[in-house]
């Protein structure tokens, strides 16, 4: 099981151009700046960027990936830091700041950071997960 | 100029009912490399105990809404600054979420670069039962002369 102050990751996430024309299709968001260099510098950006939501969801599923069992996530916020060009791969980094028994559950909060090429990271957040006592057993260490 | 009616915050929206295709789960779930199971496979949902493929944590973008009441959302030139998921009942393909949404604060900073516009928008997803889906709150910076 999970323990406060273990570390996830870092997990690697691949973005490229082809992915942010998947997602636009996919999550219904055709705003041009995600697609269209041109449009994009217009308006001072360095080139097309990554859509927030798009790591926002890649970046919980691979700290879901090492989550316990049957565990669901209660909350998830994050702040878009800095823009994301495309053709980098960004690096996903999870830090367990609390493991806790809660109303017969157990509930972890988990720091989520992922970098980028630039030295602040491009996106910083915070999910809660809950998972019930006795599930996900066979992986629970006694604390 | 950016509109917005102070006097509309916390107004909620009229709901837009959304029927969740099972097609468009899957895409999302593609999309985003998920590899579980639930996420994937109709089947294996099913064998899970949920009602069919159940949606990713950030699937909701999809789903469609209203804007808020007060609030005229400029084309271009939004920045997204941030995002909060809270989550009831899991959405799954087949099932029927309304959103709604309201406009929940609006800032003014005068900066070294001008004024921005701080605008928080509120949003909820109500299963066909009234069970919550997910709540959520966006951060959205909208800078001067952006119309």
């Amino acid at each position: 099981m999970w323990k406060a102050g273990e570390t996830l990751g870092p997990f690697a996430l691949p973005i490229t151009r082809e992915l942010l024309v998947r997602y636009a299709g996919a999550s219904g968001d055709y705003n041009p700046i995600h697609y269209d260099d041109d449009y994009a510098r217009s308006l001072g950006l360095p080139g097309v960027i990554a859509h927030g939501m798009l790591i926002m969801g890649l970046a919980v599923g691979a700290i879901r990936q090492t989550a316990p069992l049957g565990s669901r996530l209660e909350q998830y916020g994050v702040r878009f830091r800095a823009v994301v060009e495309p053709n980098q791969t960004l690096q996903v980094w999870g830090s367990i700041a609390s493991v806790e028994p809660y109303d017969g559950d157990w509930r972890a909060v988990i720091d989520v950071r992922v970098l980028g090429s630039g030295e602040a990271p491009a996106v910083t957040g915070r999910a809660v997960l809950a998972w019930t006592f006795g599930e996900g057993q066979n992986d629970r260490v006694v604390q | 100029m950016l509109q917005y009616d102070r006097g509309r915050i916390g107004e909620r929206s009229a709901p837009v009912i959304n029927h969740v295709d099972n097609s468009e789960v899957r895409k999302f779930s593609e999309t985003l490399g998920e590899s579980a199971d639930i996420y994937r496979d109709e089947d294996s949902a099913r064998r899970a105990g949920y009602g069919g493929l159940v949606a990713l944590p950030t699937f909701s973008v999809c789903l469609q809404r209203n804007p808020p009441p007060g609030l005229v959302m400029p084309k271009a030139g939004v920045i997204h600054g941030e995002q909060e998921f809270w989550y009831g009942a899991p959405i799954c393909a087949g099932d029927r979420i309304a959103v709604t949404t309201w406009l929940d604060d609006v800032r003014v900073r005068e900066g070294s670069r001008g004024v921005m516009t701080i605008l928080t928008i509120g949003a909820e997803g109500q299963h066909a039962n009234g069970d919550l889906a997910f709540r959520s709150r966006s951060v959205f910076f909208v800078g001067e002369g952006v119309t």
